[in-house]
């Protein structure tokens, strides 16, 4: 899956969460959950079983424990898809 | 170092659903789910074991420079249980010392490495929208903010 329509449904999953809407108009591989989206992070769970729903994928608590930014959900999401094609 | 967290329980309430499938699996282990389910007010519970593992992450981030979204690695024990509670957190070989404060409205957790200090922290809350404005140039320890409510310790 390429990183444009992973972020495309990462936007999808956050919106929920997050009040920063410019920030989420413009999300980008650099955007950071917390410093950024200012989630809260007892909201980052859902976030972790949103992309598990949404992906078909397991999310193990040492991948979770690096999902604090776009890119590492990226880099999560193509690892378990065994998929790093799109770039 | 010191660390503290703030839980504005009306916003927990509406904010997250921890009864969620899976929820508590990927952040409690298994003695906090018993923890909470042997528990008098499960939400309570669910948001006190939550902001001792936030407390005591807060001061071991700034220790460690290890930034991550591990819950799972905090583990945390409830030592005694009267007006205020009194807890542990561990994680890797470092312990972190808690102590809460419940009300109806909101639930406050402090945390110090060391036992004895706890006592010595100096806390301010503040309920919107009376916020202290300035509140940086007091030169806070440690900063929570939720919901309606802001938490600075000295």
């Amino acid at each position: 899956m390429t990183k444009e329509a992973i972020i495309a449904a990462l936007k999808t999953i956050i919106k929920p969460y997050s009040e920063e809407t410019i920030v989420l108009e413009t999300l980008s591989e650099n955007t950071d959950f917390i410093k950024d989206l200012k989630i809260n992070s007892a909201n980052l769970v859902d976030i972790v079983l949103d992309v598990e729903e949404k992906f078909g994928i397991e999310i193990d608590n040492d991948s979770m424990a690096k999902m604090l930014t776009v890119q590492a959900t990226i880099d999560v999401i193509q690892s378990k898809l065994g998929n790093n094609a799109g770039e | 170092m010191q660390g503290n967290d703030i839980v504005d329980l009306l916003l927990a309430q509406t904010q997250s659903n921890w009864r969620r499938k899976g929820y508590l699996d990927k952040i409690f282990n298994a003695n906090e789910i018993f923890l909470v389910s042997s528990a008098e007010n499960p939400d309570v519970m669910v948001w006190l074991l939550w902001s001792m593992k936030e407390a005591a992450y807060k001061i071991h981030n700034r220790k460690t420079g290890i930034r991550e979204y591990a819950p799972k690695k905090l583990v945390c024990s409830i030592l005694s249980k009267a007006d205020l509670t009194l807890g542990m957190v561990n994680i890797d070989k470092a312990i972190y010392f808690t102590k809460s404060s419940i009300n109806s409205a909101y639930l406050h957790t402090i945390s110090s490495p060391v036992q004895h200090q706890l006592d010595k922290i100096k806390i301010s809350i503040y309920e919107f929208p009376n916020h202290l404005s300035n509140y940086r140039n007091t030169k806070p320890a440690c900063v929570s903010h939720h919901g309606k409510y802001l938490a600075l310790t000295y």
